[in-house]
């Protein structure tokens, strides 16, 4: 463990507590939307979707439908106009092109799944049945599905409003970026091309709104990351008075932002709630979430990276372009891929020059937006593929090449090639540790240059990998993305009881936040973890924020609860300390108990200190303090912190077949200040082997006139139990310098960042023999046997293994 | 209007009496008709496994079944592992190792492990990544629910109890 100034935790914060949110959950008493009992009247919107990923709608006829049993009422997207007002992704502002977004489309259809009309009826059954009845006639006009296709000179432009569909481009050098490539000793170089990926929360996105016309009022309950968000942009879009308007995210099934967007579906529910003077529910089903829920990922990379002939890292060269499909999606906009990818590439090595360019290319395919990681598990692999190759190039072991380069203490705090700046880190002893935990020297040396062992082909990978965590408003201002606040808020309430209850900004969607946030209550007042509720998701209580995504929960919202705590601590240690007549500050909390320093006898219970705020008690409030124990405070991050980790994973591959097998995975990993160790190996578990489904098995596929091939669970492969490994994690802990914040560092994504490439080089090691050079994912059994095929081998000394 | 279908069948030890579409999947007849909203339709074609309950003391998925097919079945759903009382001790080892986040394909998951550990008491790790492959877990990557299933199953033969619960 990394010594620590700010002193070991002894309380409450750190400890592996099981979590408040299972006992529902495990007696099937969670309620995700569509488990909220509807109330009477509920009607069910079914949407009708494109079956043209580029076509001119010429008519769409609902008159049979309009007839069909049940049906109360069908929507065309004429029927909004002026009603309910296009999203606009982006401001105008240098390098972006704002596109405006129709809720249902009108002229045009710019992908598959894209909503044409809605069918409101009693059930959804009947609802089903007559959306089959709406014609649509369209007039077909060339797709474009990938970026080479949508940046030619000939290609059809999908948005009027722009002049090409280049969305948002960017580029930034450093001084000498240009300069480190003409006098590097060594160049690799490889263009990388990353496979578009559904996001897939298990329970899949949906939303019921209930009006109530007495005072003009709305509650949306819907599945998002972003209640605050989704609350503002119904206000704005419709015209409709924010207090007047709650947004509810109830228990949440998953997120890994895809429920990071306002969706079309969250506005006209909410429209035809008051249109319809009726609840109105819909709930999406998998076919059409693999359709229309944002995707993401589909990468390419141009990536240089230049060495001096001992293998120190003199810079990098990047010139990415990232596919985000038919439309940006507010509130993160077109830049959040492509910007995040560019930011994302200098890792946890020394790279003193480096030099981008980024740019956001709009396609017929679904909107891509934020998936777990955005483009870092893309840059980190495109970065630590070429690190493997210069070690080959230059005679040195992976794990060499990589001790020379990576960040060492006397480096910190060290600002990277963009300006980002690392506070604490512990790069190479994570380094260290997860290559000794994975036996990395042992297996090197059993290892033959054929591979082979058992029939099989076995390979080792490392990745050293960072994570951006904790964004602030600054962040979101430079990245030119301005519809994303950056703050949240907490207000921490101690009811006469001695009970606290938080209300925090955020939502959660598995991250287990009503645990984690209520161990920094309980430990900031001194009180018993049963004695803290979390209350999240819900705009009707406590503060506007951001949301939950980019693992921005722990350091954020965290951050607020514990600002927000440590203010109600000072109160009662002022009100403790006038009736126990001692200075607050010699008042320490403990055990439910306001103690004076070093006088244990001397005590007085936090419940009744709490009476005392609230005027039912014998003693009064010390003069100047107001009723009440509670407190509201903000968090913004200074500086975003970064967490750190090295992933080495171990892979068999059938010779035969292609099929990888992860034998062995090893994570050391670096959040900071740990609130809760068994939800953070969660995370990394989670993140870890998403990242193997998405390197071996996943990959949303759209055949060359756009339609989406793969909109079933049996055709998008999920990894299960199976095909996954178990997973070692170690723990270093670097609090983050932003103490401010309580030394928190976020870990919702750093488990899929170092899995795309810890894999990747573990299939390419394995694959030595055949001189196999990985530049595109996925890596399916076919791929493989392909690689194993085409490739030319090393050396020109090993062939191919009997099949 | 389609003509309705009586149906009687036992669900989670209550015998029931309705009436229903033909269409009417088992998932909904649950969810909708008997407000057992435990369990979740992540896919409703038959391969995440959030919609498995017990039907005839065998794992099958609500959302590929007819209500009417369930006519004179005994079906048991999440709701039914521990009605009131302590969590049962698959629940429990859930909760001690931490092998659910979102909790949405959990009941699921624990549907499946009720089953699995009344046939094999004593499951291999592969044994129990065997048996759980049917079900897709977005979050966990798996590994606390496979240690929570080991840990379940020495825990229900310490105390040697043949099933996680009875109805």
């Amino acid at each position: 463990m990394t010594a620590n100034p700010n002193s070991s935790d002894d309380g409450i914060i750190g400890r592996p507590l099981p979590r408040k949110e299972d006992d529902p959950l495990l007696r099937g008493l969670g309620v995700f939307t569509d488990d909220i009992p509807e109330p009477p009247g509920t009607l069910h919107a079914v949407f009708v979707m494109s079956t043209r990923a580029h076509a001119r709608i010429v008519g769409v006829n609902v008159a049979d439908a309009a007839q069909a049993e049940g049906v109360v009422a069908v929507y065309t997207g004429k029927d909004f106009l002026g009603r309910i007002r296009p999203v606009t992704s982006d401001i105008p502002q240098p390098g972006y092109q704002p596109v405006n977004r129709t809720v249902l489309a009108i002229d045009r259809v710019r992908f598959v799944g894209e909503a044409v009309a809605v069918v409101i009826a009693e059930n959804r059954y009947l609802a089903e049945d007559a959306a089959e009845l709406v014609g649509v006639d369209y007039e077909e006009l060339p797709s474009v599905i990938t970026v080479d296709q949508a940046t030619r000179s000939d290609a059809p432009k999908l948005h009027d409003e722009t002049s090409s569909n280049v969305l948002f481009h960017a580029s930034y050098k450093t001084e000498n970026a240009e300069g480190v490539f003409v006098s590097a000793d060594h160049i690799v170089r490889d263009t990388f091309q990353s496979h578009r990926l559904a996001v897939l929360a298990l329970e899949s996105r949906g939303c019921l709104a209930v009006y109530q016309r007495r005072n003009d009022s709305l509650t949306l309950w819907t599945s998002t990351q972003i209640p605050h968000i989704v609350r503002t942009a119904i206000a704005n879009l419709l015209d409709w008075d924010e207090t007047r308007l709650r947004v509810v995210a109830p228990d949440v099934g998953g997120g890994f932002g895809c429920k990071a967007s306002v969706y079309p579906e969250e506005l006209i529910t909410s429209f035809l709630a008051r249109e319809l003077d009726a609840p109105v529910k819909w709930i999406c089903d998998r076919r059409e979430d693999l359709m229309t829920t944002t995707q993401g990922r589909e990468y390419r990379f141009d990536v240089a990276l230049a060495f001096r002939s001992d293998g120190t890292l003199l810079g990098a060269k990047a010139r990415i372009d990232c596919n985000i499909g038919a439309y940006p999606t507010y509130p993160l906009g077109a830049s959040v891929e492509a910007g995040g990818a560019a930011i994302y590439l200098p890792g946890s090595y020394r790279m003193p020059e480096y030099a981008y360019e980024t740019r956001a290319i709009t396609t017929t395919t679904c909107p891509s937006c934020v998936y777990r990681g955005v483009g870092a598990p893309v840059a980190a692999w495109a970065t630590e593929v070429l690190m493997d190759r210069a070690a080959r190039d230059l005679g040195l072991d992976p794990a060499e090449i990589r001790r020379k380069n990576v960040l060492v203490p006397s480096n910190l705090p060290y600002t990277n090639a963009v300006g980002m700046r690392y506070g604490s880190g512990s790069f190479d002893t994570c380094l260290e540790r997860a290559l000794a935990a994975a036996d990395y020297a042992g297996f090197r040396q059993a290892q033959t240059a054929d591979r082979l062992r058992d029939g099989k082909l076995h390979g080792i990978g490392i990745a050293n990998v960072i994570e951006h965590t904790g964004q602030g408003t600054l962040r979101y201002r430079q990245r030119g993305i301005v519809y994303v606040p950056g703050f949240d808020g907490a207000q921490v309430k101690v009811e006469p009881n001695g009970r606290a209850i938080a209300w925090v900004s955020q939502c959660t969607q598995g991250q287990g936040h009503l645990t984690a946030f209520a161990q920094i209550v309980a430990h900031e007042l001194g009180i018993g973890f049963d004695d803290v509720t979390v209350v999240e998701g819900d705009t009707a209580f406590g503060t506007y924020g951001t949301g939950t995504f980019a693992s921005r929960g722990a350091v954020i919202a965290g951050g607020a609860t514990l600002r927000a705590s440590n203010r109600v601590a000072d109160k009662i240690r002022r009100i403790a300390g006038h009736v126990l007549k001692v200075n607050a500050r010699d008042i320490k909390l403990a055990d439910g108990r306001a103690y004076v320093s070093g006088v244990s006898e001397a005590s007085i219970s936090i419940r009744e200190v709490a009476a005392i705020a609230h005027s039912m008690h014998v003693h009064a409030l010390p003069e100047g303090d107001s009723f009440g124990l509670e407190a509201t405070e903000y968090y913004d991050p200074a500086v975003a912190p970064t967490s750190n980790a090295t992933h080495v994973a171990q892979v068999s591959i059938d010779p035969g077949t292609g099929l990888v097998t992860v034998v062995k995975y090893v994570v050391a990993h670096d959040c900071g200040r740990v609130i809760n160790p068994l939800i953070v190996e969660g995370q990394i578990h989670g993140g870890v082997v998403q990242g193997i489904s998405s390197v071996l098995s996943e990959a949303m596929r759209y055949d060359e006139t756009g339609q989406p091939i793969t909109v079933s669970l049996l055709d998008y492969l999920v990894g299960t139990a199976a095909d996954a490994p178990d997973i070692t994690v170690l723990h270093e802990e670097s609090w983050s310098t932003d103490t401010a914040g309580g030394g928190f560092k976020g870990v919702g994504e750093g488990g899929v960042i170092g899995a795309l490439p810890a894999i990747a080089n573990a299939v390419a090691d394995a694959l030595a023999p055949f001189g196999a050079k990985i530049n595109r994912l996925p890596l399916l059994p076919h791929s493989i046997v392909a690689l194993m095929e085409n490739s030319a081998p090393a050396g020109g000394e090993a062939k191919a293994p009997a099949r | 209007m389609p003509q309705r279908h009586k149906i009687e069948l036992t669900v989670n030890g209550k015998k029931l009496q309705r009436h229903v579409e033909p269409r009417l999947l088992l998932c909904d007849f649950l969810r909708y008709e008997l407000r057992l909203t435990g369990t979740h339709v992540g896919c409703a074609h038959g391969v995440c496994g959030a919609c498995t309950v017990l039907f005839n003391g065998s794992t099958a998925r609500s959302c590929l079944t007819f209500a009417v097919q369930a006519d004179g079945a005994v079906i048991e759903t999440v709701e039914s592992l521990a009605a009131r009382g302590p969590l049962s001790p698959i629940q429990r080892a859930f909760y001690e190792h931490h092998a659910l986040q979102c909790g949405f394909c959990t009941p699921g998951f624990l549907m499946s492990t009720r089953e699995l550990l009344t046939h094999h008491p004593d499951p291999s790790e592969e044994t129990v990544r065997m048996a759980l492959r049917g079900h897709i877990c977005r979050c966990t990557g798996y590994v606390n629910i496979v240690r929570a299933v080991r840990a379940a199953a020495r825990k229900l033969r310490e105390e040697g109890l043949g099933r996680d619960s009875e109805p």
